[in-house]
């Protein structure tokens, strides 16, 4: 019963992950502190830089719900245990191709 | 069925009006997230992996065609033109938008549906026999009692706020087919000395990451008195139950660490406490107005055979397979109930389109009176269909993909949505169940096994009910990878026991091959056709089974 996500150390790549509060849509914060629902977009951050994104993210409620790290590569690949999960949430249900982003679904 | 009168009608428009504000003020920005996520919570809203997801609730699994439509309207005009029956006979929609939620309450009020105690640490929906009035073996109908303590539960003020979500199921005193004994609170409809109905009182089973089967906390209490006894319940549990730590907060944690004698005995205390004033005493016109909802359709007089359907079956062997598996008998001659199967090879278990829905509702308007009920297995019922129709059913069922001729067999299996779509889960459920699926694609091979519970959770809090499966299945993450751990014995009926773990998780891939390892040791062990997997796993133990599980390792 835990959505809680694993504790990433400083050094690693990460990306900020939430929900969009409109839609519910997986958005990803791009560099200029935007929202952008394409992985491609995200900004990549270490350190104390990501810190200062994610209170950035977290008072961002009006477009984003429940923000979080979510590690990356360097260049920006989903990497780390939660591979998976993340993948399924970039893409789409694996059962159902038709829907999410793996179909153009944007 | 129960139709809403003027009260609730009002009650669940209140509702939808009340919402719509809390919805407005998340979007503008004056209620933040963590202040919403308990009000949407409370009205079904979810956030999970993708979208929000909405979870309508089916009192006891009772729908008709019009509330059917209702649901493909909803799939069609705000989601991906599917619902998804859960395990709870509830429906989720995976991918409303928030600012829609508003006008989908409005549409589901429309007829007279909602989603409210769907969530939340409250009194869910209650859930039942989905053969409940049909079945030949059944004491009484139990949805009259259902509908009873929905009415009671819905936003009782003092249960509102208990120390965890709280499940109540009701069963017709029949074989079990609503899994009482691994609910918060069972309760069967049986007769005393004196011949007299009445409930027999189960507390304390649940599943999740410690899952127990009930005990019995009085063999029989009158209908009179039955709201009252739940009230003492549930006060114990309110007083007693923890609320430090959520994981220790469902009242089977308390029901074991008290003991069961202890806990009968702050129930009985509790109960013969109440005042006069505080006994909750249904009216007799008020428990005859809400019977009088559920009274059968006036049956034909039919003889209990149709050579019609005899010879039809004779000339179709689709029909005739499809009928062994899915008919079920009924208490009237001449009738049968139809188990649906939402579990075409391939499809994500429990899933049904828009279009399936139409289809349904049509052909139970035409074939059944309107009747359809949602089953905790997650198929779905026609509960008085005639004999002589059922050839007619079945094609208007072919038509629609909904005649898969699977019912409580090893491809009818109960799986959760798991980390396709779930923000909890752990592991995937659909695939491994698409996987053992094609694994038992042969008909002929499946009718060999015969009856065999096959329940898929994602992650431990087992909303597929792997724990009473025959074969359970429970998805793990180790280091951020897919295992699957097999459970072995495991049932939901009036002989419900917990399953136990066989041993070390599966990759994935290994979990059907395995399964069939497991199948085929059954089957040269059975003592006859007749003996069935769950009867031949107690007769012999898990050990041959557990061997032939890891015999590939």
């Amino acid at each position: 019963m835990s959505s809680e996500r694993p504790k990433l150390g400083p050094d690693i790549p990460k990306v900020i992950t939430g929900w969009n509060s409109r839609t519910g849509r997986v958005i990803y914060l791009t560099a200029d502190r935007d929202w952008s629902e394409s992985l491609a977009d995200a900004s990549v951050m270490t350190g104390d830089q990501a810190q200062e994104a994610l209170r950035f993210a977290s008072t961002d409620q009006v477009r984003v719900s429940d923000p979080y790290f979510m590690q990356v590569t360097q260049d920006g690949r989903i990497s780390g245990r939660e591979t998976l999960r993340e993948t399924i949430r970039a893409q789409g249900p694996t059962n159902h191709p038709m829907f999410g982003k793996q179909a153009g679904d944007l | 069925m129960y139709r809403y009168d003027e009260f609730d009608e009002n009650l669940v428009r209140q509702r939808a009006r009340q919402f719509r504000g809390q919805v407005e003020r998340r979007l503008s920005g004056e209620l933040p997230e963590e202040h919403f996520k308990p009000l949407r919570l409370q009205n079904g809203v979810y956030l999970q992996l993708h979208a929000y997801m909405l979870r309508v609730a089916i009192p006891y699994g009772q729908l008709d065609g019009r509330k059917l439509r209702g649901l493909a309207d909803i799939a069609d005009r705000y989601d991906k033109r599917y619902g998804h029956f859960t395990t709870r006979q509830n429906i989720q929609f995976n991918w409303i938008r928030l600012e829609d939620m508003p006008e989908v309450l409005d549409r589901l009020a429309d007829v007279g549906m909602h989603a409210i105690q769907t969530s939340g640490n409250c009194i869910r929906n209650v859930t039942s026999d989905p053969f409940a009035g049909a079945a030949a073996d059944e004491v009484e109908d139990p949805r009259p009692w259902c509908e009873i303590i929905r009415q009671w539960s819905t936003f009782h003020p003092e249960f509102s706020h208990l120390p965890r979500k709280f499940k109540i199921a009701v069963s017709g005193g029949g074989h079990d087919r609503a899994a009482i004994r691994v609910h918060d609170i069972g309760l069967d409809l049986r007769r005393n000395s004196d011949g007299e109905i009445g409930f027999e009182v189960v507390c304390g089973g649940g599943l999740g990451r410690t899952p127990h089967v009930g005990v019995t906390v009085r063999d029989w209490i009158s209908k009179p008195e039955l709201l009252s006894y739940l009230e003492a319940i549930m006060r114990v549990y309110n007083r007693h139950g923890r609320r430090d730590n959520k994981y220790k907060a469902r009242i089977k944690i308390l029901v074991n660490e008290l003991g069961e004698a202890t806990f009968r005995s702050l129930v009985e205390e509790e109960f013969a406490a109440q005042n006069e004033r505080e006994k909750v005493i249904l009216p007799l016109a008020e428990v005859d107005r809400i019977e009088a909802y559920f009274a059968p359709p006036a049956f034909d007089a039919a003889p209990a055979a149709s050579p019609t359907l005899d010879e039809a079956r004779r000339l179709n062997g689709d029909l005739d397979r499809w009928a062994r598996h899915n008919l079920r008998s009924h208490k009237a001659p001449g009738y049968t109930s139809i188990l649906v199967s939402l579990k075409p090879l391939g499809a994500a278990p429990g899933d049904a389109t828009s279009d399936q829905m139409r289809a349904m509702a049509d052909i139970a308007d035409r074939f059944a009176g309107g009747d359809i009920r949602v089953a905790h297995e997650q198929d779905l019922v026609l509960t008085h269909v005639r004999l002589e129709d059922v050839p007619a059913v079945f094609a208007a069922l072919q038509t629609a993909g909904l005649a898969t001729a699977n019912g409580g067999m090893i491809t009818d299996i109960i799986a959760c949505p798991g980390l396709d779509y779930c923000n909890l889960a752990n592991a995937r459920s659909i695939s491994v169940a698409n996987s053992i699926q094609a694994a038992f694609s042969d008909p002929d091979l499946e009718d060999m096994i015969g009856p065999l519970h096959l329940n898929i959770s994602g992650c431990i809090n087992a909303c597929g009910h792997h724990h009473v499966g025959h074969i359970g299945i429970l998805g793990v993450d180790k280091k951020g990878e897919e295992f699957y751990q097999v459970l072995f014995g495991g049932r939901a009926d009036e002989r419900a026991a917990i399953g136990e773990i066989a041993g070390p998780g599966l990759k994935h891939e290994d979990i059907a091959p395995a399964l069939k390892r497991v199948v085929q040791r059954y089957l040269s062990l059975r003592s006859s056709p007749e003996e069935t997997f769950i009867d031949a796993l107690e007769r012999l133990g898990q050990a041959p089974f557990r061997e032939a599980l890891y015999a590939a390792s």
